[in-house]
């Protein structure tokens, strides 16, 4: 049979994975020359990042106990908002920006009686970056952070999670994340690993679940691909089950690739058989390239304890930032890290017992964080990896329940580190209770426009026909932090 | 994408050039960015300030309207200036598109330059008038015959064009190909060898059309159709978090089993729909079709009852109409005739709905079981406008009255609707009734026996305390027990009276008489409500004396820890305190002589709208244009891989009359004639010799069709498509006999796919609740999927060769055929029989020939093998033998072989 340019284009397309789309397609294609003019319409900037690793905090991080210290909240200490100099936050225009879904009696209120920073911070580095103290390991390279202090979003309750990923208000349905872009744009850079991979346990379906690392409309080939820290079990169906003999199995797969290639002869117009062929072949490698990923041997016991793998509140994750170094040494484009499912809003949901609750957490992901920028460097790789940290929103600068802040979607931070990006230096701004984003705003589109712009992708010219993009899905490179 | 780009890049390089000056092209660089940027309010459908830019020479304008641009000087053209004007001024509007960038306006420019040069021939856009899906369907006649080729009216359409276009149809796949295609196509399964021999020996045109009788009468079809539908209608299991239900309903699987039900008995596509939006207004008392309500339940979505009600006016829309509707929720629609308050009053027919679940015989307790249905529930309640789609910004003043799309030209005609009493209360129904007076009097029985069991004399006034309000304090003589089960047994009885009591009112206030007596009914209520107090005031009391002995072993108990314990006594002691209060207050309410009382069960409205009834109506009007068009076109999709009208849910102004209109309509006008028999449009199709030709040609053949229509739109070969992702999971289990070919009933778990066999239409499909053997063969999202998209990614080879399933199907496979084959060659050429439903090439057999006699040498050295370190036990375990271990191996290759999950 023959198949026609359009259906071997499509299926070349959809031959995600291993292989990204426009690389794929230009090899195997015919018509190469098709696949190379768009690969050279997305890849008209040029590159200055290689991968991206994606820190993402679920239930929201307390940005002003984190990477935004604001000491008017201890002078202003019990005090109602009213009652301070900072009294037309409440007036502002930027409380419009709010979308509420549905009515949550307990949680997504203004709070009104400022509470004071549960944490110290200090300078840090060269820079000076102010830092709390929950965070000491990250500050360690507080030259290497860019930290943009002026994020906002809309949601007030946990579906910001979601649209911290794919831009959108969960109420609009979901939509590619900013993973999935970027590998629908890019491919990988190794052929037996998959390009887009995540960790840890995803959202919880409240709030958009795997969605987060979902490709929707660009096709479950530019999907995450969740890889578990257990060389036994790293995704699934990533081996045989008990008893089937490797040397049994490339038999098959022998034999197999033998068959198709008579089917791929008697139908030569047929590059389905071809592309699934490939398709063996590289879930062949991924057999042993995933496992090896997540083995450590070859480790040192140094690098080890830096990211705190033998400590048994870091080890979880520890193994996560290793595996990350690990994954973008070997070329995989974006590695998305979740942290804090609790099967609801988030660990980092702190209405109440923020003190605890943020010291028990920072103490799981500082060092691990810490190191994973220290390795990176040391490796001379963080100039091509990009790494993000950020949650779905900041925290009320006001207290609920006593000891606890609200969601805050007005103003919070996140941090970039590597990949071009300008060191040491604090970019936006939020007002002096830590209330709104009041210079150098952006929505969370914004970083990944900076984001995708850093890997040499125009967010403009990342589009599907039939696909409508919205104004504010493609968002705006942050020009100002690029180094 | 690669494809779309590309595909521009040969237009332009094949169009003849209009190409004036140096760098601008009418055809190339202005008409497109005109249709982007302005024909949406400029255009067929919307003449804002008069003008349309679907056509250069619309730009002159009429006599009388000053043109907007003049020809050799951009300098005087309003066009140019307002496209180039700042923000206030600018066209595009803020809001409605971007600015053009300043290339396109220098073209334009130059456009406008140069005179404004355009081919003369060229047609404007249509207008909604003239959009071929909006004009009544009309039965085209079939074109004769062309010389040798079939009389078949679906190859008559095809051959005409064919031949025009000077293509040659191939021919008919052999067949082998051909059953293996009908099989999967009909009942998604393959055929087994018996049913393969009996058709290649006889494949002629009677024989496959006996063959096609058969599966399309087969249940399998219901189930694999059941499935396309499902996709089509969204069905989703409910998801949610924890026991609340976010999204959809429970048990909305009968709807599931009515779709398959529905399909098998060719139930007419028109009755369907009327089932699906309004079963509840047509057969208020059937359960059996109430279930087809689920179509409308699926859409609940508990925070929000307008994404709720969006999703049912969108959906609606694309399934039945290939409308989108929904693009007209903020503004007026961008392409099509459809205005902003069109949009509202449509939602207005859904307005008044919500969802419930009626009891099931047998299970009175609805989060177990029970039919998740529609209703109205509020006939009242207002409809207005969003502004601008915002649900904070209503138009209060103009309630909107609900009315289907006018452009469709169907009268909407909404006729409210009396319900049975059983329809708006459902707990007078006498199945309900009996079940629960039986539950009632069981509960009376036990407790009864238990008072039974002592044998002290029983006082008269503890025997009139079970019937009238006794003296609170009970004789001090008897046992805790005893008293316990006086109480309890005192609790029973009364709780059994009040029921019958409340049964009586409720029947006597709604069950229609010949003249209500009103005294009597008073009379019923009164001892109703008595009834009821007596059984609250027992129900309390016997709580109460409950609470009482957990706060007596409270005191008593032996917990060591002091705190601890008093912790435990304060906790009793308040509850106790609280129902002797209670008891208190319902024993005051004993005095109380009114007539109120609760009644069996939940009373909803006794007339529903009747407008979903006007919508199906509507939707299946025999000149309803859309309807029928878009079914056929879903029908043609899974038959051939590829629709007749592209974009399947919009059949909009932007879809253009299809290549194979006459077909389409004549398909739509069968479905119609028919009395919308589904299974008489498969018959059509699958019967047609399109159908069944080859999907492979002798290479000249392919060469000159691919040099003139590459991309098979003239459906001169038949495609080749993967399999769904159902058919795969099944097919792996039905070819090693495994398949648990059990019918209907509720969802199964979603984990459990690798250890439960039945058929993978049955298992659990929701927001992340979907098999993952499943998502990974790009089964449909739960929340929309029109269409699949197959892909072919590494995934999937690793879980048709690494899951237990696959491995287990081959070893207990291997086993089988070993018994009757064991012979190489026999077992070789079997196992293609069975897997691939054809016989090995010489090639071929020589391979696995070569590969049984290797794999069993290797296999016989296990000491030198390496096993892999896998979680998984296998539910079959390897063969002993390694030559029979070296045939289950081959199976599983075949199994992971291209052709297995191919259709040729």
């Amino acid at each position: 049979m023959e198949m026609n340019n359009s259906t071997r284009r499509a299926f070349l397309s959809d031959m995600g994975m291993g292989f990204g789309s426009i690389a794929l397609a230009s090899m195997l294609s015919e018509d190469a020359r098709a696949g190379e003019q768009i690969a050279d319409k997305l890849t008209q900037i040029a590159p200055k990042a290689k991968s991206v690793i994606w820190l993402f905090m679920i239930g929201g991080t307390s940005h002003m106990e984190s990477f935004d210290p604001k000491p008017m909240l201890n002078k202003y200490a019990g005090k109602t908002v009213e009652e301070t100099p900072f009294k037309e936050v409440l007036n502002s225009p930027f409380l419009e920006n709010e979308r509420v879904v549905a009515f949550d009696p307990n949680n997504g209120f203004i709070r009104n009686e400022l509470y004071p920073l549960q944490v110290g911070y200090k300078q840090r580095g060269e820079s000076g970056l102010e830092i709390s103290d929950w965070w000491p390991n990250v500050g360690d390279s507080a030259d290497d952070l860019c930290l943009v202090r002026s994020m906002w979003t809309e949601d007030s309750n946990h579906g910001a999670q979601i649209q911290f990923h794919t831009g959108r208000h969960r109420i609009d349905g979901f939509f590619p994340t900013i993973g999935a872009w970027a590998n629908y744009g890019l491919g990988s850079l190794n052929e037996n690993l998959p390009s887009f991979v995540v960790m840890g346990t995803p959202l919880a379906d409240c709030c958009g679940g795997k969605e987060a690392h979902r490709a929707n409309y660009l096709g479950p080939q530019y999907d995450g691909v969740p890889l578990k820290i257990d060389p036994n079990d790293p995704l699934p169906y990533a081996k045989p089950p008990q008893g089937v003999f490797k040397e049994e199995q490339a038999g098959e797969f022998a034999l197999l690739r033998e068959l198709n290639q008579l089917t791929a002869t008697q139908y030569p117009g047929d590059d389905a058989v071809r592309a699934r062929m490939k398709s063996y072949e590289l879930a062949f490698r991924m057999q042993t390239a995933v496992p090896d990923v997540v083995r450590f041997d070859g480790e040192t016991e140094e690098t080890q304890n830096l990211y705190g793998i033998k400590q048994k509140e870091t080890k979880d994750f520890g193994q996560k930032m290793l595996t990350a170094r690990r994954l973008v040494e070997r070329g995989v484009r974006f590695v998305q890290v979740y942290h804090g499912n609790n099967g609801g809003a988030g660990s980092w949901d702190s209405h109440k017992n923020l003190k605890s609750s943020h010291t028990r957490l920072c103490k799981q992901v500082d060092q691990p964080i810490g190191a994973l920028l220290k390795d990176l460097k040391q490796r001379g790789l963080l100039d091509e990896t990009l790494v993000v940290w950020g949650s779905e929103f900041g925290r009320t600068p006001g207290s609920q329940l006593a000891n606890g802040r609200d969601h805050h979607p007005f103003g919070f931070t996140i941090w970039m580190a590597g990949g071009g990006i300008k060191g040491g230096i604090a970019h936006g701004k939020t007002d002096e209770i830590g209330f709104h984003a009041v210079e150098n705003r952006h929505y969370v589109t914004d970083l990944h426009a900076t984001v995708l712009h850093q890997l040499g992708l125009d967010p403009r010219a990342l589009a599907v026909p039939g696909r409508k993009r919205l104004e504010k899905d493609f968002g705006h490179v942050i020009e100002e932090v690029i180094a | 994408m690669i494809f779309h780009l590309s595909k521009v890049f040969v237009i332009v390089t094949l169009l003849p050039s209009f190409t004036y000056g140096e760098d601008v092209d009418y055809l190339r660089d202005i008409k497109p960015m005109f249709v982007e940027k302005c024909v949406s309010c400029h255009g067929p459908v919307k003449q804002e300030a008069d003008l349309r830019l679907d056509a250069a020479k619309f730009i002159t304008r009429e006599e009388g309207l000053e043109p907007v641009a003049l020809g050799g000087h951009p300098e005087k053209s309003l066009l140019i200036e307002r496209v180039s004007a700042s923000i206030d001024e600018r066209m595009p509007p803020e809001g409605e598109g971007e600015a053009l960038t300043p290339k396109q306006v220098k073209l334009l420019r130059e456009w406008v330059r140069l005179g404004m040069p355009a081919p003369e021939d060229e047609e404007p856009l249509p207008t909604p008038d003239e959009h071929w899906a909006y004009q009544k369907i009309v039965r085209p006649n079939v074109p004769d015959t062309q010389d040798g080729t079939s009389t078949h009216s679906v190859d008559r359409f095809l051959a005409k064009q064919q031949s025009e276009q000077k293509l040659k149809a191939v021919d008919r796949a052999n067949a082998e190909t051909l059953l293996r295609r009908v099989y999967f196509d009909v009942i998604g399964l393959p055929p087994d060898i018996k049913q393969l021999e009996a058709f290649t020996e006889n494949p002629s045109q009677e024989a496959y059309e006996s063959v096609v009788s058969q599966l399309l009468d087969s249940p399998r079809y219901g189930e694999r159709w059941g499935r396309h539908w499902m996709d089509v209608w969204r069905y989703s299991d409910w998801n949610g978090y924890k026991q609340a239900v976010r999204g959809s309903q429970r048990h909305i699987w009968h709807w599931r089993d009515w779709i398959i039900e529905s399909l098998n008995e060719d139930k007419s596509y028109d009755r369907m729909i009327v089932e699906m939006l309004a079963g509840d207004e047509v057969a208020p008392l059937d359960p059996e079709t109430l279930r087809a309500t689920g179509f409308l339940a699926r859409n609940f979505h508990n925070s929000n009852r307008n994404i709720w009600l969006d999703a049912t006016v969108e959906h609606t829309a694309k399934a039945f109409l290939g409308m989108t509707i929904n693009c007209a929720r903020c503004h007026d629609h961008k392409f099509d005739p459809i205005a902003q308050q069109e949009y509202y009053t449509f939602r207005a027919i859904f307005e008044p709905h919500n969802v419930r679940t009626d009891r099931l015989p047998g299970q009175a307790n609805v989060t177990k079981d029970g039919i998740a249905r529609v209703f109205d529930k509020e006939p009242a309640v207002k409809t207005f406008l969003y502004r601008r789609g915002d649900e904070k910004h209503p138009d209060k003043e103009n309630p909107l009255a609900a009315d289907g799309i006018k452009i469709l030209g169907i009268p909407f005609e909404v006729q409210p609707v009396d319900l049975p009493v059983e329809g708006f209360f459902p707990a007078l129904s006498e199945k309900i009734e009996k079940e629960d007076i039986a539950r009632l009097e069981a509960a009376e029985k036990k407790a009864a026996a238990a008072f039974g069991k002592f044998d002290l004399p029983q006082t008269s006034d503890i025997t009139e305390s079970l019937t009238e309000p006794p003296s609170p304090a009970l004789p001090e003589k008897l046992s805790v027990e005893h008293q316990l089960a006086i109480v309890k047994y005192a609790a029973a009885k009364t709780n059994l009276s009040a029921l019958r009591a409340r049964y009586s009112a409720d029947r006597a206030k709604f069950l229609p008489a010949e003249k209500k007596d009103q005294a009597k009914l008073n009379q019923f209520m009164k001892t109703a409500a008595k009834a009821e107090r007596l059984a609250n005031w027992s129900a309390a009391r016997s709580t109460a004396f409950q609470k009482w002995q957990a706060f007596d072993s409270a005191k008593s108990s032996d917990e060591k820890n002091v705190g601890k314990k008093k912790a435990a006594i304060d906790k009793a002691q308040k509850e106790f305190v609280a129902a002797r209060t209670e008891t208190e207050k319902k024993r005051l309410e004993l005095s109380k002589t009114d007539a109120k009382y609760k009644s069996v069960g939940p009373v909803h409205p006794k007339q529903s709208t009747g407008r979903r009834l006007a919508l199906a109506n509507w939707i299946v009007h025999r000149d309803n244009p859309l309807t029928a068009r878009v079914a056929v076109n879903h029908i043609w999709l899974r038959h051939f891989g590829t629709p007749l009208v592209e974009n399947v849910f919009d059949f909009g102004m932007r879809s253009p009359q299809p290549l194979h209109h006459d077909l389409l309509n004549w398909l739509a006008s069968e479905l119609i004639e028919s009395g919308w028999s589904m299974k008489h449009i498969h018959r059509l199709i699958l019967t047609s010799q399109t159908y069944q030709q080859a999907s492979a040609a002798p290479v000249e053949l392919l060469a000159h069709n691919n040099s003139i229509d590459p991309d098979n739109h003239h459906y001169w070969r038949a495609n080749v498509q993967r399999l769904e992702s159902e058919s795969i999971r099944d097919s792996v289990l039905h070819v090693a006999n495994q398949l648990d070919m059990t019918m209907s009933g509720p969802d199964i778990d979603f984990s459990e796919g690798e250890n439960i066999l039945r058929r993978s239409v049955y298992f659990r499909h929701a927001y992340e609740k979907q098999m993952l053997m499943m998502t990974i063969f790009d089964a449909a999202s739960p929340n929309e999927c029109y269409r699949r998209s197959p892909s072919i990614i590494p995934q999937q080879a690793l879980a048709l060769s690494n899951s237990q399933l696959s491995i287990s199907a081959a070893r207990s496979l291997a086993a089988e055929i070993n018994v009757t084959h064991s012979e190489p060659q026999a077992f070789i050429n079997q196992s293609f029989l069975t897997l691939l439903n054809r016989k090995p090439s010489n090639d071929e057999l020589t391979a696995c020939q070569q590969f049984l006699l290797t794999q069993a040498e290797l296999l016989s050295k296990q000491n030198d093998l390496t096993k892999f370190e896998g979680n998984v036990k296998t539910e079959v375990e390897p063969a002993a033998d390694p030559t029979l271990r070296a045939c289950e191996n081959l199976i599983h290759v075949l199994m992971n072989h291209n052709d297995f999950t191919s259709i040729r």
